[in-house]
């Protein structure tokens, strides 16, 4: 056992920080966890070709594909620094860096990797993607969708509605899961995955607004949208397999990512605890204070290993089980408890709007504040996370 | 980073399970809450032939010269078992001060007597206050002619009543800070004017009220140098901490595995109870925590295997460890209903040593401070 970073890993962090000093401004707002990453898209596609350049846009990818093959210890902590020092545009719409690429490495044809992996590892605008999984009365019980995707000659007629699609109105394509059959014994069985461009006649894409008024997520209408058979990813009603994958390396980035953005609050809320005078004293002496941030870096500190510990399972070969699950219910009801500590800290001044020049801490515990509970729902919610622990980690019967 | 442990370490563990699930069953274990010395002596021989008394120890000191981590994974065992006796207060407390800090002559002597299972050792720090501080630390040592003169008490001293010797933290002089002017001596338990009287406690281990009324102790006997004794305490709360860790994290890890068994065979409402989501949700919380423990148990430990101990590492995994403990036993007793509150079911002999646990090698409050500071507030 060995919990170091080695020198590598070491050095590419200390690079993230110089690219996040020279490139970022210093007033740069931090609340991306409001409005995902879409508000200033100019802006973030221009960093997004800027990481391109450094070769950290998709690191973990073959060379052929744009990558240079980092390790998985290498993505783990560049994805922790990029949360940490806030840098925009590192996602590419979210699902085409984490899933849509090492699924069509996995999955996919040799044309389909040909045409889509360069542009994703580009930073370019036709590099992003959304992903369109969930629907009206498929959430949680995600096999029950509805989307119908019909063989019709070389091609498949797509008809249904998705919704809570993050960046689709960014989105030049599209990964699609859509049932292809209905006689079938276990619903999960009759889905498969497709790529849509999303310039493709009979897409419609409409905004829904946040709880704060921001545009993250969106609902999407397909009408008799007609794809080439040549979009199916892997093989017909395969599909489930495919979403089990997407879904567990999505919920591999997600405690680097909490790790990065909470530390960097955390470090924050201390100084300016250790600032701010309350009662005659620092704020910082206030033993509740004290341990509630030293709580929080505990398990902050927790979140830290699982992340590598999961990252260290996948380089060994070895198909993590519920590990992922873990990690993000850990880093879920941290990020929680991070927002409501730091709104605490600020007091008063934890209502102010994230982007006024009276906000503190360039908004960042407003972003969390207002940005956890829908964080906490998406790519699967505590209670479906739990089940699986309790299912599959604890062999206990299934609970619903 | 490795996540790996080596064969050695999967064949100790292994080991360690397979002697300590024989020799050590819970019928036993019950069996010490009564025994007036409370641990199997039998055992400990077999123990030490087994090579665990002095596992860390050099090859010179009759040791089997494994790392920290190595010593760690044999004490989760311990801990899963809820092994009785003073394996932790010799072993954790007095043998690894004194591989660190003692004189050739002091580790000869003792490192090869405890690595033979022949001497049992304790180590006497707290006093009538309760904490862990070095200005409320009254007993005195002084110099008369060439030896030293003990005078005061010392409480909640683990097993000194089979100790054969007691590290004695104690006053000699008085410098800028508290700190200064700690001495620790090596004090014969058995000897003239040492008196001691049993502090019942919930847990089932044995801890004691020490009294020194003028006990003679030779200079010899003096572990590392006069007045610099406060060192050795921080050296010892550190490695310390981590084992009762380790202890904890195999408490933990047994009580999950009872209590999701458990919910697998009991049925109500015609189905087992841990289909319900209730109960289930409530494990997983228990699987993160346990797993918690043992990645910060692990950092920890690996930090001191390496030669480079992290302080707010160590305080991180005790500050968990000693939470944990107590909510996975809570929560594993509601799971369990009535019969987990009986004294016929296991697990109350966990619950029962949850307070035992935590105030070993500082509080939580301590090592919460410790992590305070090193955050800068």
């Amino acid at each position: 056992m060995d919990f170091r970073l080695s020198e590598k890993e070491l050095a590419l962090k200390e690079e993230i920080r110089k690219f996040a000093e020279a490139e970022l401004p210093t007033d740069f707002v931090r609340n991306t966890l409001i409005d995902g990453e879409f508000r200033d898209f100019e802006f973030e596609i221009t960093m997004s070709k800027k990481l391109a350049q450094r070769g950290w846009l998709v690191m973990s990818w073959p060379e052929k594909y744009g990558g240079r093959g980092a390790s998985l210890f290498e993505q783990t902590v560049y994805e922790m620094e990029i949360a940490y020092w806030g840098i925009p545009g590192a996602w590419m719409g979210i699902s085409g860096i984490q899933w849509v690429g090492p699924c069509l490495m996995m999955f996919g044809t040799e044309e389909q990797r040909d045409k889509y992996l360069p542009l994703i590892a580009s930073g370019e605008k036709d590099g992003v993607w959304c992903t369109c999984y969930s629907e009206p009365n498929a959430g949680s019980d995600f096999a029950s969708i509805q989307t119908r995707a019909v063989k019709d000659g070389n091609h498949y007629i797509i008809n249904g509605q998705k919704v809570w699609t993050s960046a689709a109105h960014r989105a030049r394509w599209c990964w699609l899961a859509a049932r292809t059959a209905s006689n079938v014994v276990k619903k999960h069985q009759g889905i498969s995955i497709f790529i849509v461009d999303m310039k493709t006649p009979g897409v419609t894409v409409n905004p829904i607004l946040n709880y704060y008024g921001r545009h993250h997520f969106n609902e999407v209408f397909f009408d008799n949208v007609r794809v080439p058979a040549s979009n199916l990813v892997g093989e017909e009603n395969k599909g489930w397999y495919y979403l089990m994958q997407s879904l567990a390396l999505e919920r591999r980035s997600i405690a680097p990512t909490i790790y990065g953005s909470l530390k960097w609050i955390l470090e924050e809320l201390a100084s300016y605890a250790a600032q701010t005078e309350y009662e005659g004293q620092s704020l910082s002496r206030n033993s509740l204070v004290r341990a509630k941030l030293t709580d929080l870096v505990i398990d902050l500190e927790v979140l830290k290993i699982f992340a590598f510990q999961l990252a260290w399972q996948i380089s060994q070969g070895q198909i993590p089980i519920y590990e992922s699950s873990r990690n993000k219910i850990m880093g879920d009801d941290l990020m929680k408890r991070g927002a409501i500590t730091g709104a605490e800290i600020l007091g008063i001044y934890s209502q102010i709007d994230p982007d006024s020049k009276w906000a503190k801490l360039n908004g960042a515990v407003q972003g969390a504040y207002l940005g956890f509970p829908g964080q906490a729902i998406a790519a699967g919610t505590a209670e479906i996370e739990k089940s699986i622990i309790g299912q599959f980690r604890l062999g206990l019967p299934k609970s619903y | 980073m490795d996540f790996s442990l080596t064969e050695e370490q999967d064949m100790l563990r292994i080991s360690a399970r397979d002697f300590l699930a024989k020799e050590c069953p819970k019928a036993k274990v019950r069996e010490m809450y009564k025994d007036e010395r409370g641990y199997d002596t039998q055992m400990w021989l077999s123990m030490a032939e087994l090579g665990w008394m002095g596992l860390i120890f050099p090859e010179e000191y009759g040791g089997m010269a494994a790392n920290f981590l190595d010593l760690v994974i044999l004490m989760e065992e311990m801990g899963r078992n809820i092994l009785p006796g003073p394996y932790f207060s010799t072993v954790a407390l007095c043998a690894l001060p004194l591989l660190e800090y003692g004189n050739s002559d002091q580790k000869t002597n003792f490192l090869r007597q405890i690595a033979k299972g022949e001497a049992v050792w304790t180590f006497a720090l707290g006093e009538e206050s309760g904490t862990y501080k070095a200005s409320d630390v009254k007993l005195r040592a002084l110099l008369e002619g060439t030896n030293y003169v003990l005078r005061g008490y010392k409480l909640f001293v683990t097993d000194a009543h089979v100790s054969d010797y007691i590290l004695v933290v104690s006053r000699t002089g008085e410098g800028n800070s508290p700190e200064e002017g700690i001495t620790l001596f090596i004090v014969d338990a058995k000897g003239p004017n040492v008196k001691m009287e049993a502090i019942p406690t919930i847990g089932g281990d044995r801890q004691f009220k020490i009294s020194f009324d003028s006990v003679v102790v030779s200079k010899d006997n003096i572990l590392g140098k006069i007045d610099n004794g406060w060192d050795i305490v921080n050296f010892i709360f550190q490695r310390a901490a981590v084992l009762k860790c380790a202890e904890i994290s195999g408490a933990c890890q047994s009580v999950l595995d009872i209590t999701s068994s458990y919910a697998k065979e009991r049925v109500q409402f015609d189905r087992p109870i841990g289909s319900f989501q209730a109960v289930q949700h409530k494990l997983a919380n228990m699987l993160i925590d346990v797993e918690a423990v043992q990645y910060l148990l692990y950092q920890a430990a690996c930090g001191i295997s390496s030669g480079s101990p992290s302080p707010w590492q160590i305080s991180a995994a005790k500050v968990k460890a000693n939470e944990v403990y107590q909510r996975i036993c809570i929560e594993a007793i509601a799971i369990h209903g009535a019969i987990g509150y009986t004294i016929d079911h296991d697990i109350g002999l966990y619950y029962r040593r949850v307070k035992a646990a935590e105030f070993v090698a500082g509080d939580t409050d301590l090592h919460r401070e410790v992590i305070s500071a090193a955050l800068g507030l």
